[in-house]
């Protein structure tokens, strides 16, 4: 399979006439004076901005002031005892939300013009940033809103969780949740700390070895070339496109065989063969130069040597990303069709128990949806330049 | 003819020779792979074998697996109404989902990657906080409550928008988009990720020549320059996003519950786990996953050789 050199061919989008392309060619050599380059018109800019500012401004006011008016002649008609007005109408909402936008609009603008490098990319305009950047910071807000909400709920005490209408921010903040948590579970027959020790337990064990037995797979896979070493290759990518619940019924069967059902392992020992660490291990290993090995094996290093002293030190940032993988696969793993003793059930599983307890369970819930977010957000904040850094090189090739 | 067939396999003879004895010299990179290989036969290949297997048994763990031909599968199809309900599902899900998902991931790892570094940091994990938070889903039993202290329905019902509380997760009407909109919002996972990082490695010097050339705004460098160079993770992306489309399991069974009301909320993962682990009628639920296994290969293979066109 001799693969013809590929080449890339020149962007010739169909838009443009030989006559613009020749203007074009010779502005480059200079022979023509050059377009005026758009240059920041701050007058323009301060007219803009001045009605922008003082549309919305009284858009807001009028809206405010309307509901406020109307708000006073509710109490007082109240206390008279007569029919209110509904002040709850659409349209309200919709003003502000206009109003809301135009700010967001103006904001942006000014962030773009004022704290933008002075040299523009070229290919951008400024109002298809503008756009894009309104529409990213409406997404960021809905995207980010429930994960607020949970911790907002958890730091809530209970007759504001049950108040009508609910808000989102706690009035009086108080951690009574998580306390609570850990003193009611704590008199039940299995305590919370004990759920949280088995979750730390099998993700600490469970990506450890994972990342071990999957980087020396991936080493060999990638540094050399040997016979079934592709073909192995293949069926973990193969493995990707189905890992998951597919395999539960035979698993189970299996660690029953094993007579592992009931203990960590059953949850562990699959963890170590995940597809996904090994495939992003391999692609970035193949980045590391070849004559770093070679150089190595002329040293007189060992392929074991090699490995440990030379390819781990080296793939750093890999490891990162295969350990936030597994973390998140194991830390988010419930477990309940392979463990049945309760004093070896895992976080999720706990935390599914206390929603089951409905109503009155709802601050702790809350509590341990915390708990159970914090710890894989946190890794990952913390490592996520490292984890771009091995994306980089994921992509599956032909 | 027959001196053909033996000069194959004379050449075949010798490439296997070749191959054995290059195999004794790098004994030692077999005995890398073999912890891992190991285990990945034992908890992937031989569970797809005897997945395979089972499904054509009746086995209840109790008896030993008696062979029944097609029967499950012919049960699968013809008598079993819920399975058609839950298939009905998974493939709304996975049409819905997966290409939304897979497409708003893309767009979103490149605006975000024109912003400055530091917004660029934050925006990175807003967006990817809520797939890597993966159970944090459950908040939205709060916000999709059915009476008027969730939030959802407290909030239309102050504006007038609807008169009493909607029970958005026990009416099957309602379950399905609310399931949709939840798993949408948990969408940008590794392959968001494999995005923005793709983006980032792609070799400025092509689009300033693509600005010589004369592309002329950002949807031309999208599609002349960005696109053809982000092929593999494009291709790694979409198998991400097919395999999480159709696995969906955990969020139908914590807010719609399980079972869901009138099985509105049944996926074939959810249908798995009800014969497998309540049931334990394990040749029934092995032919289940036989056919969730033979999709989810279809569907990749499939999407794969469309990928592999894009921008060419």
């Amino acid at each position: 399979m001799s693969r013809k050199p590929q080449v890339r061919h020149i962007v010739q989008p169909k838009s443009k006439s030989r006559a613009e392309q020749l203007k074009f060619l010779a502005e480059l050599r200079g022979e023509v004076q050059k377009r005026p380059q758009k240059t920041f018109n701050v007058k323009k800019f301060l007219i803009i901005s001045a009605v922008v500012v003082a549309l919305s401004l009284a858009v807001v006011f009028f809206a405010g002031y309307r509901l406020n008016a109307i708000d006073a002649y509710n109490q007082q008609v109240e206390e008279t005892g007569q029919g209110t007005i509904n002040t709850s109408s659409p349209i309200y909402a919709i003003l502000r939300l206009v109003a809301l936008i135009e700010l967001g609009i103006y904001v942006i603008y000014a962030v773009v013009k004022l704290l933008a490098p002075k040299r523009r990319k070229p290919n951008r305009s400024i109002w298809g940033d503008i756009g894009i950047y309104l529409m990213l910071a409406i997404v960021a807000v809905a995207m980010v809103f429930p994960l607020v909400f949970s911790v907002c709920s958890a730091l809530k005490p209970l007759d504001e969780l049950f108040r009508f209408p609910p808000r989102v921010f706690p009035q009086r903040v108080t951690l009574d949740n998580f306390s609570d948590l850990i003193v009611t579970m704590g008199q039940s027959w299995v305590p919370f700390m004990r759920y949280l020790t088995n979750t730390v337990f099998i993700t600490l064990v469970g990506t450890f070895g994972h990342v071990i037995i999957a980087s020396m797979a991936a080493f060999v896979l990638a540094k050399y070339d040997f016979p079934g070493g592709r073909t192995f290759f293949s069926m973990v990518v193969t493995a990707l496109m189905f890992s998951g619940y597919v395999t539960g019924i035979p698993n189970y069967i299996i660690m029953s065989r094993l007579r592992m059902i009931d203990t960590y392992w059953a949850v562990i020992l699959p963890a170590f063969a995940a597809p996904v660490g090994l495939f992003l291990m391999k692609q970035f290993m193949e980045g590391l130069p070849t004559s770093l090995i070679e150089a190595a094996h002329l040293d007189g290093a060992g392929e074991f040597r090699i490995f440990w002293n030379i390819v781990m030190p080296n793939v750093k940032p890999a490891w990162l990303t295969i350990i936030i993988f597994s973390v998140q696969n194991l830390w988010n793993t419930n477990a309940a069709t392979v463990i049945y003793s309760e004093e070896k059930k895992t976080l999720v599983y706990a935390l599914q128990q206390i929603q089951a307890g409905g109503i009155a369970r709802t601050g702790q819930a809350a509590a341990v949806t915390v708990i159970v977010m914090l710890v894989p957000v946190t890794i990952f904040i913390l490592s996520q330049s490292r984890i771009l850094e091995t994306m980089a090189s994921s992509g599956l090739k032909d | 003819m027959s001196s053909f067939i033996g000069k194959y396999a004379q050449v075949k003879r010798n490439q296997f020779r070749y191959n054995l004895a290059k195999a004794k010299r790098m004994k030692v990179c077999y005995l890398f792979l073999a912890p891992y290989a190991v285990l990945f036969f034992a908890f992937f290949i031989l569970p797809i074998l005897s997945s395979i297997y089972y499904s054509f048994t009746y086995y209840n763990i109790l008896e030993p697996p008696k062979f029944i031909g097609f029967k499950n599968y012919i049960n699968l199809i013809l008598q079993d109404q819920v399975f058609l309900t839950a298939m009905k599902n998974t493939f709304l899900i996975a049409v819905i989902t997966g290409p939304i998902g897979y497409i708003l991931s893309f767009l979103f790892a490149w605006f975000i990657n024109e912003l400055p570094r530091w917004i660029r940091t934050i925006a990175v994990v807003v967006f990817y906080a809520p797939s890597i938070a993966s159970n944090a889903f459950v908040i939205f039993l709060i916000i999709f409550r059915g009476d008027a202290y969730g939030y959802l329905n407290s909030f239309l019902l102050q504006f007038g928008l609807i008169n009493a509380p909607y029970l958005w997760l026990s009416d099957p009407k309602y379950i399905m988009p609310v399931i949709i909109v939840v798993i949408l919002w948990m969408s940008m996972g590794t392959g968001f990720l494999s995005f923005v990082a793709g983006l980032q490695g792609v070799d400025r010097s092509m689009y300033e020549a693509g600005y010589v050339d004369g592309v002329r705004n950002r949807w031309q460098e999208l599609y002349y320059i960005t696109l053809p160079s982000m092929k593999p993770m494009l291709l790694f992306g979409a198998v991400m996003s097919i395999t999480q489309a159709f696995n969906v399991c955990d969020v139908p069974r914590a807010l719609a519950g399980y079972p869901s009301t009138d099985y509105a909320a049944r996926t074939i993962v959810t249908h798995l786990f009800d014969y497998g682990f309540s049931r334990f009628e394990m040749g029934y639920a092995s032919a289940i996953a036989t056919v969730l296994f033979l999709m989810m290969i279809l569907c990749n293979k499939v999407i794969q050789s469309a990928l592999r066109k894009v921008g060419t």
